[in-house]
């Protein structure tokens, strides 16, 4: 979409744009992107963990804090790829209206896309990384593959962020937000294998679990954490999440073309 | 020529909001869109900005096609919204930082226009306070300042003083008029016919996406109505009786909701002549002609309803 390098310049000057505004902003922040992750780890992965391995559950020879961490992981960084692919462009359009102030200068509709997405796959990336090393930390994840499970996760939250972004910018009231996090984005993350493997689903059910971005994003996490990442299935798993994140994007820079430019 | 627009026209569906408007502006001048809301001033300054393709016609701002050369438009253009668009999180001078890099401009550039802008729309103690609690009247102040961060040739102000109090209005009047002797050109639409008067060089009225007249403000004055106006109020809605009673006097009579309007070259000869018929108004203004009577005697409507 933006390929000319005073194009990528304009980008960068959105980029900067929320990187300044998070200074103001970062407190509210932390819970979803830091605190909440770290505080399931433990009551989760650690203290429920140790009742889940007393039983010895089948979990593919993975003890249930190994099992449930790169889960945390890939369901963290939809979360934040959610909530940083949605206000900002409700506000942008409708709140604060900053977005019809941006396309007044030189900047395109394409390059503000661009500086939102960088600014979401950035905040996705550091929360992940953080999660990482803390993990590693408690012995959750073992792999030196578990370098990479960020980038998993990056994918993962970016799956999540374009779609929800397109969403945003087709929609008249935020409200409708609130309803998709409730109905759409709570149950993926309860359901698609982050807790549990989807073979304890429902035959019928697998499927749909199978569908999501996040499932894949769970999955890549997890096989790159414990060591099991073979390339064939880590790259479909790869490219499924990135088909959610491109085709997200063209989408919502369509929509915001009709609603900025009339 | 800065902007020359023939047969200007922005449909949305199946509603003409701008129908074939021919109209230019030259370097230096302040030029204005007069017309009630939905006269399609607003959609004729989003084409002349570049973000709204037009739909019909033809249009060039800087000599360019804005359907071609938006962004080299838009980085020589500065822009004031009807509605305010400012970062509320962000403070005053960060708001300015932020939209200055926008247009590509250093840094340290922009700190030093901000300080100067900030002076001149006298926000410079505000600098570090975030723009979320500010009054409407620094909010537009701010604004100003941010559409004149690129030091652009052009400046296009949307309704710029609507929903402010006078106070904020007049100081506001009076920071556009020094760009204007600055020599910055000022493109306006208004729907407050002081506004106009006050700062335009020369306008068109507008009317439901027609120009219907265009001028200076005196000459629309001169052309289109008589120098005075008695304005007449009856008490408890007797006035439809009164105006057939008035039939000839004065040069031309405008009953309204509430009052009746007698244009006229000569207002005390004119009250005198309603005296004479016997009319017993409750209140007698003689006034001025303005735009206003102008837009009246040409559409048979008020600017403001």
């Amino acid at each position: 979409m933006v390929g000319a390098p005073e194009s990528m310049i304009r980008a960068g000057t959105i980029l900067s744009w929320y990187a300044r505004s998070y200074r103001h902003t970062w407190r509210a922040t932390i819970t979803v992107a830091f605190l909440n992750p770290l505080f399931f780890l433990l009551s989760i992965g650690v203290l429920l963990g140790g009742i889940v391995d007393e039983r010895s559950a089948d979990l593919g020879g993975l003890s249930y804090l190994e099992f449930v961490a790169p889960g945390l992981l890939a369901a963290t960084a939809m979360q934040i790829g959610t909530n940083e692919g949605s206000f900002p462009v409700m506000a942008g359009l409708k709140w604060t209206r900053t977005y019809h102030a941006v396309v007044a200068t030189p900047v395109r509709v394409a390059e503000l896309f661009t500086g939102l997405f960088a600014w979401v796959a950035l905040r996705i990336v550091v929360a992940a990384a953080i999660f990482t090393a803390v993990s590693a930390a408690v012995g959750a994840f073992r792999s030196p593959w578990s370098a990479l499970a960020p980038l998993a996760a990056l994918l993962c939250g970016l799956a999540f962020a374009a779609p929800i972004a397109a969403t945003a910018s087709a929609l008249e009231d935020g409200s409708w937000l609130t309803g998709i996090f409730r109905f759409v984005i709570l149950p993926l993350f309860l359901f698609s294998g982050t807790f549990f493997p989807v073979s304890q689903l429902p035959d019928w059910l697998e499927p749909v679990a199978w569908a999501t971005p996040l499932w894949h994003g769970v999955t890549l996490c997890r096989d790159l954490a414990s060591g099991s990442a073979e390339l064939w299935p880590a790259l479909g798993h790869a490219g499924y999440m990135a088909a959610f994140a491109v085709a997200g994007s063209l989408l919502a820079v369509w929509i915001l073309r009709r609603r900025l430019l009339r | 020529m800065l902007i020359e627009a023939s047969g200007l026209t922005k449909r949305f569906g199946e509603f003409t909001a701008v129908d074939a408007v021919d109209f230019a502006v030259v370097p230096g001048e302040t030029f204005g869109f007069l017309g009630p809301n939905g006269a399609g001033k607003s959609s004729t300054m989003r084409m002349i900005g570049a973000v709204s393709p037009r739909s019909g016609g033809d249009l060039r701002v800087f000599g360019l096609d804005p359907a071609e050369e938006g962004p080299a438009i838009r980085q020589r253009l500065g822009v004031v919204p009807q509605e305010d668009n400012l970062d509320l999180e962000l403070t005053v001078f960060e708001n300015l930082l932020v939209y200055g890099r926008y247009f590509g401009l250093p840094t340290p550039l922009i700190r030093e226009r901000a300080a100067e802008l900030l002076d001149f729309v006298q926000l410079a103690e505000r600098r570090n306070q975030r723009v979320e609690p500010l009054s409407g009247g620094m909010k537009r102040r701010l604004t100003i300042a941010r559409g004149l961060v690129n030091t652009p040739d052009l400046m296009l102000l949307d309704e710029p003083t609507t929903g402010l109090d006078p106070q904020a209005r007049h100081a506001l009047w009076e920071r556009l008029y020094r760009l204007k002797q600055g020599g910055v050109t000022l493109v306006l639409t208004t729907h407050y016919m002081d506004e106009a008067e006050q700062l335009c060089d020369r306008l068109v009225v507008m009317d439901r996406g027609r120009i219907v007249a265009e001028g200076s403000p005196r000459d629309l004055i001169a052309r289109y109505v008589e120098r005075e106006v008695v304005e007449l109020r009856f008490a408890g809605g007797s006035e439809n009786g009164a105006a057939a009673l008035l039939e000839g006097v004065g040069e031309r009579i405008e009953e309204l909701a509430d009052r009746v309007l007698i244009s006229t070259g000569d207002g005390d000869a004119t009250v005198a002549a309603v005296h004479e018929r016997g009319v017993q108004p409750e209140s007698v203004l003689i006034r001025r002609s303005t735009l206003e009577d102008v837009f009246l005697s040409i559409t048979g409507r008020t600017l403001i309803d």
